[in-house]
């Protein structure tokens, strides 16, 4: 069985805790935020390098985003990665899912050599889970949405196993494919500090490396119109505490619990 | 090849990994087995921990120490009775560093190490919510000027139950009229990266902190845990009038200057649990005691195991991070020894003590026992004229705590 050239898409992303929404400029406030690669990237890859161990080939990061990016991608570096690319450049800002993963699958066809590429679910900041599927698009290739497990068939099919309303759903498919990973399906192994002492160089790509029409690119390649952007109140606990022994605190419960979910 | 049954085979490579690791550590054993016959968890479980074995082994530099080396606590227990002065623990921190570079670690560690990471804390938890156990209080930011920097801690800063103690502890200092502040940003003492055997990030953690406190002008630091406490005076290199301290040791000085006084009655029994970091780490026995014995119409209870005998809360050594069964947990036998003293309540210091005691005593139906920290009982034989404490108003009160709430251990 021939090995795996796998590439991991990683975004960093704001802590969605520490965001607050902008409601005038229709913008999320990242600059109290502190960072972390979004969690189901983390997930993807460590699928990438189990993977990796399991039928040997490579695992390259790569990601769009401003410089302070590349730290980060070190991280992915030091958990074992062997290369990293980030697209780094002023035109790629600004980009809704369709840019972005055009901006992807032209770092992913720079990047050349390659069999498999994974994604987490989705982003904890957008959460739209568009980009996965935007990159087998442009790629033309096959593509698997959330799946939980991953493993090389015999006759080189790809073979998927994702999580369906009542069931697991598993299918094959050819390589070169595109696959997103649900979040929390493996535990993300930590960093080697000897990889974190001394890591690989991140290749940085501005849009001028990727050859293409800058209108295809960031804000301006962007269709997505944000109409309204506000910040949903977190209810605010009530504090209340039942008294008695556990069966008449049950009933009680039962009680307050009926009384606000039955329709008024 | 395969070997006769009982020979063991030592492996070259093995030999220099373990060697290397436990720096020779475990050669002064001469296998006599206290150790192991001293082992807490020879009370809860069939088998002991076999800690003589896995001494040999270290001695051996050969592997096969399994997952044993995942449940020791770090307690000392072991290393005050060893006749030979060996520290047991670190030998099982350098196995457990070897572990992580065969990846053979418990689920739920990495996990943990990618929260002191990402978070700054252990306990998962976003670290803008880090002083949220503050408010109200109206704290300063540290600075030079300050008699003590206030070192919180992960545990004391997010987990509900132990915010109660950091509150305690700031009524205290604010009645004695200490001049404190806390660190904005105040970073992870990274007990728990070391307790998980990542000396590599340990190293990471270290000197960052150590950048961060000596920008700061930090000097002399009071930590709610023991764990921090141990830390600082054992992991950290010192720097010129570095002076960290237990807040037990703190408020014991405060009381001797004058400066703390108890003036109200505190009716009861209270028996003290001696956490291992604080008394067997760094023999403070009697500060804590001190300090309840000050307090008016408080009886001090010793409980059958104290001092240097004391038996483990279960917390420590990276357990909090780690499922200990039903039925295996030490504060349950802590529990049921506080119990036969008759006393109110079963005090410690320890945010992890606290946490794991709590939790037995749940468990095991204990009502009429309550387990509070010292500076739980201290606040309340505060003066009148020193009252409302915060620590007793109703955003820190008896039930209810601050910020978001803990998942995970215990």
């Amino acid at each position: 069985m021939k090995a795996l050239d796998i590439i991991v898409c990683v975004k960093v992303v704001p802590k969605p805790e520490e965001v607050t929404v902008h409601a005038e400029t229709r913008t999320l406030d990242r600059a109290q935020a502190r960072s972390e690669l979004n969690p189901p990237d983390m997930n993807a890859i460590e699928l990438a390098l189990a993977l990796r161990e399991r039928h040997g080939g490579t695992v390259s990061l790569l990601s769009m985003g401003p410089p302070f990016a590349a730290p980060y991608l070190e991280v992915g570096l030091a958990m074992g990665a062997d290369r990293a690319y980030l697209l780094s450049d002023r035109l790629f800002g600004g980009a809704d899912t369709l840019p972005t993963s055009f901006a992807l699958a032209k770092g992913i066809e720079k990047i050349g050599e390659w069999d498999l590429v994974l994604c987490g679910e989705e982003s904890s900041d957008g959460a739209t889970g568009q980009v996965p599927a935007g990159i087998a698009e442009w790629l033309g290739c096959s593509q698997i949405t959330y799946a939980m497990d991953l493993a090389l068939l015999p006759d080189g099919r790809l073979r998927g196993e994702r999580e369906i309303r009542g069931g697991h759903e598993v299918i094959a498919v050819p390589l070169p494919a595109v696959v997103s990973v649900k979040l929390g399906v493996n535990e993300p192994r930590f960093m080697d500090m000897e990889r974190r002492r001394s890591p690989e160089p991140v290749t940085v790509w501005s849009a001028g490396n990727l050859g293409v029409d800058p209108a295809w690119l960031g804000f301006e390649g962007s269709p997505t119109v944000v109409g309204a952007v506000w910040q949903a109140k977190s209810p605010e606990r009530q504090r209340r505490f039942l008294e008695g022994m556990p069966q008449e605190k049950a009933r009680l419960l039962a009680e307050q619990i009926r009384a606000a979910v039955s329709p008024q | 090849m395969s070997e006769p049954a009982g020979v063991r085979v030592l492996d070259d490579f093995a030999w220099d990994e373990v060697w290397g690791a436990a720096k020779g550590a475990a050669a002064p054993c001469f296998q006599c087995g206290v150790c192991t016959a001293v082992c807490p968890w020879g009370l809860v479980q069939k088998e002991p921990v076999n800690v003589r074995r896995l001494i040999r082994l270290a001695q051996l530099d050969a592997d096969g120490w399994g997952e044993a080396i995942w449940l020791c606590t770090t307690c000392a227990l072991c290393e005050v009775r060893c006749p030979r002065g060996v520290p047991v623990s670190e030998i099982i921190l350098a196995l457990r560093r070897l572990a992580w570079e065969r990846r053979s670690v418990p689920k739920g560690l990495p996990t943990m190490l990618w929260a002191v990471h990402w978070d700054g804390n252990p306990w998962d938890q976003p670290p803008s919510q880090r002083q949220a156990w503050a408010k109200g209080l109206d704290l300063q930011p540290f600075t030079p000027e300050h008699e003590v920097l206030f070192y919180v801690g992960c545990t004391a800063a997010y987990d509900r139950r132990s915010q109660k103690i950091a509150r305690s502890l700031v009524a205290l200092l604010r009645a004695a009229g200490v001049s404190f502040g806390i660190l904005a940003d105040e970073p992870c003492c990274g007990e728990s990266v070391r307790t998980a055997g990542q000396e590599g990030y340990l190293a990471e953690v270290v000197a960052a902190n150590v950048r961060r406190f000596e920008e700061a002008g930090v000097r002399k630091l009071v930590a709610v845990s023991p764990h921090c406490l141990d830390m600082f005076r054992s992991h950290y290199p010192p720097w010129d009038g570095f002076r960290p301290l237990h807040y037990t040791e703190y408020l014991a000085e405060l009381l001797d200057a004058g400066r703390l006084r108890f003036t109200r009655e505190v009716r009861g029994t209270v028996a003290y649990h001696d956490p291992c970091y604080l008394g067997r780490r760094h023999g403070i026995y009697d500060p804590p005691r001190r300090l309840l014995a000050a307090i008016p119409g408080l009886m001090l209870a010793e409980l059958p195991a104290a001092r240097e005998d004391a038996l483990c809360c279960g917390g420590g050594g990276g357990r909090m991070w780690l499922e200990t069964h039903a039925g295996e947990r030490f504060g349950d036998l802590r529990i049921r020894e506080a119990l036969g003293t008759g006393a109110e309540w079963l005090a410690t210091s320890c945010p992890f003590c606290i946490l794991c005691l709590e939790d037995s005593a749940k468990v095991l139906g204990a009502e009429r026992l309550k387990v509070v920290d010292v500076t739980e009982l201290a606040v309340r034989a505060l003066g009148e004229a020193s009252l409302p404490h915060p620590a007793l108003s109703p955003t820190g009160g008896e039930e209810k705590g601050e910020g978001a709430p803990v998942r995970g251990a215990p």
